[in-house]
């Protein structure tokens, strides 16, 4: 499976980071601004950052 | 091993492979593949007429390659069943038969060249996994020039040279030239606690069995230069330190540094560039044969193990047991243990302790003749089900019975009790014995029936995030009191509705939380909750209802300031929740969840119709 980098945001403080993505692989994700795991996907990259 | 070989009670299958195994403690049923030894192991006396007819040779897998073996062969002098067997692969070929000398030569008639595999099955009580690892393999790391220079070797590879049983008959030889070393050189942690070609965890037996082989050195060729170099000494243990102290005192050198590159000189003798972090130099040293101290790794036939029997692999790849403390020898499926080197690194001595232990743990349960289970089950409704079969593809340990088409059954025995069958259902078909849904929605529309915007409702699995918030109590980390917190044996039993059914009620913040992915009790069950709540704050999202008021954490039962912080974290998010935002969320979902019955339509249209 190819693994690549999606756009995350914290739902806890915010923040919007990138992390290694797999689809279909689920894992344990924190957030590296407040260590949260409420972490979710942004199906569409935040403005500015398109790839 | 003979006694193994010899006890009336021990079955021992050798060339065989587990194909399948199904069904549960006390009741496993196993399908092998036994692979054609093409010799009769109960005839056979290992006589060795067949070896000195045989004209092909291999490899010799047990002296690590080192010297060579023929087609037909015995694996190793103390080998059980102390029969040959005949590598086909090595061999001329016997479809159609190119040679048959082994056959003609002996005279026991032992040998069928025509032997086939065949599949056996049987029913276990319980499973002991000693599968053990294999050590790392050096060629990838070029700096030490493994592969290209005759005299670099693994520490296996020493081990075999200084065995008496060795291809040398325990002679240590450079292969250059089959000469005595005057200098040996151990390099350690090669390909353990490094980010590159390699593994990040240390190998655990590279440091002691590297002092062991300079004793023996020292003890038979006194006269060798002995070095090691190494990033730091574990020899921890009882007797241990007494070991690496006898060991200096014998005048071996230890340098703490590892060296950067090994070159080869015109002589083939090497020569090793390394920061000497006592002295702070780069220095050059001088070795005829270098040893390079290897870490072990899990087999690569760990992870086909992990599927065939719903079992868990660290990160590391080693198999994960049920508790790292409490339970260091099952694994998290009742009635499977694990001995050896299969659940981690370890020494001879720790292999030993853990295979007593786990046969002991065998004989315990199956002593009893039945077993306890605990009651958290659950039971399907047969009305309700659909026969879609998603409880066994969501159960971790596929304790179902379902096929196609039929009616899902549970397997009480196999069934841990996570609950996460419940909360898939989308029939409302499975009950759980304990944590059932009336028994949990109950207990979130108590604690919701006064001031509901003042609280946050957390979802806490038994034993991790559960344990967390007792282990923030008694070490007297303060956190805000208006959590209330429900309990469920797995995250995976958090139904949707709970959820829902606390927003509905007035809920500003709901956590859900569990055992981070390592510590799953119920081996990925955790695996569901995400894939839960994520769809969830799609929906909630879609619904118009802001997704962060769903928080998500893993807190392990150690984590009681981690506890403390989530639960200070959620009171200032439940603080953000204006009471408009509450009653908009409330409206929506009753909308969402109760819709109006079509019933009222039906009427319009009669009275239309009247009109
Ligand atoms: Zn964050």
């Amino acid at each position: 499976m190819p693994e690549d980098k999606a756009h995350f945001k914290c739902l806890r403080c915010e923040a919007e980071f990138e992390l290694p993505y797999t689809p279909g692989k689920l894992e344990e994700r924190e957030c590296p601004k407040c260590e949260s795991n409420s972490v979710r996907r942004l199906k569409t990259p935040p403005t500015g950052q398109e790839d | 091993m003979a006694d193994v070989g010899r006890h009336p009670n021990i079955e021992l299958l050798t060339l065989s492979e587990v194909k399948e195994v199904s069904g549960h403690v006390g009741n496993f049923r196993v399908k092998v593949k036994r692979h054609a030894r093409y010799v009769d192991e109960k005839e056979c006396t290992a006589c060795g007429d067949c070896v000195e007819v045989c004209p092909q040779v291999g490899p010799d897998e047990f002296n690590f390659g080192l010297v060579h073996r023929h087609a037909i062969y015995q694996p190793f002098p103390q080998a059980i069943p102390a029969a040959f067997v005949l590598d086909m692969e090595t061999c001329l070929g016997n479809n159609p038969r190119a040679c048959g000398k082994c056959a003609e030569a002996c005279e026991k008639h032992c040998i069928n060249l025509d032997a086939v595999d065949s599949d056996v099955e049987f029913t276990v009580g319980t499973i002991v996994i000693a599968t053990g690892m294999e050590p790392f393999d050096p060629l990838g790391m070029t700096e030490y020039g493994y592969g290209r220079m005759k005299n670099v070797i693994t520490a296996m590879e020493f081990e075999r040279l200084a065995s008496s049983g060795g291809p040398t008959g325990g002679d240590i030889r450079r292969f250059s030239d089959g000469k005595t070393p005057k200098s040996i050189a151990f390099i350690q942690c090669v390909g353990s606690r490094c980010e590159g070609p390699g593994n990040s965890y240390c190998g655990n037996i590279c440091c002691m069995n590297t002092i062991k082989d300079t004793l023996l050195l020292k003890d038979h060729w006194p006269e060798i230069d002995v070095t090691v170099y190494y990033i730091d000494l574990r020899a921890f243990g009882k007797g241990f330190e007494e070991m690496l102290k006898r060991s200096r005192q014998l005048g071996v050198r230890y340098i703490r540094g590892i060296p950067g590159e090994v070159e080869e000189n015109e002589d083939q003798s090497l020569t090793l560039h390394v920061e000497n972090t006592e002295t702070g130099l780069v220095e050059q040293h001088q070795a005829d044969m270098v040893v390079l101290a290897t870490g072990v790794q899990p087999r690569a036939e760990a992870h086909d193990l992990n599927k065939l029997l719903s079992l868990q692999l660290h990160p590391e790849g080693f198999l994960l047991e049920a508790h790292p403390k409490l339970q260091p020898v099952d694994s998290p499926v009742r009635g499977i243990f694990y001995a050896g080197c299969a659940e981690g690194p370890k020494d001879i001595k720790e292999t030993v302790t853990q295979a007593s232990a786990a046969a002991g743990r065998a004989v315990r349960l199956m002593s009893q003749g039945e077993i306890a289970a605990d009651p958290y089950t659950v039971e399907v409704n047969e009305d309700k089900c659909k026969a879609c079969g998603l409880c066994l593809k969501v159960c971790p340990y596929g304790a179902f019975e379902w096929e196609k088409g039929a009616k899902a059954e549970p397997i009480e025995a196999l069934c841990a009790g996570c609950g996460t069958c419940a909360a898939e259902c989308r029939f409302e078909a499975i009950t759980p014995h304990q944590f059932s849904d009336a028994q949990i929605v109950a207990q979130v529309e108590a604690s919701l029936s006064q001031d509901p915007e003042q609280k946050a409702v957390v979802f806490a699995c038994n034993w991790c995030s559960y344990a967390a918030a007792d282990t923030a109590g008694v070490s007297r980390f303060q956190y805000p009191a208006n959590q209330v917190l429900i309990r469920t044996m797995c995250s995976g039993r958090v139904d949707e509705k709970f959820i829902l059914r606390a927003f509905e009620l007035g809920a500003p913040i709901v956590l859900v939380s569990g055992c981070h992915f390592v510590d799953c009790h119920y081996i990925d069950a955790n695996r569901q909750t995400v894939r839960r709540v994520e769809k969830l704050w799609d929906k909630l999202e879609s619904w118009g209802i802001r997704p962060a008021r769903l928080q998500l954490e893993w807190i392990s039962s150690a984590q009681g300031q981690r506890f403390q912080k989530t639960m200070e974290e959620l009171e200032r998010l439940r603080r953000e929740v204006t009471p408009r935002e509450i009653a908009h969320t409330r409206r929506i979902l009753k909308q969402k969840l109760h819709p109006p019955k079509p019933k009222k339509q039906a009427r319009r249209k009669g009275v239309a119709a009247h009109a």
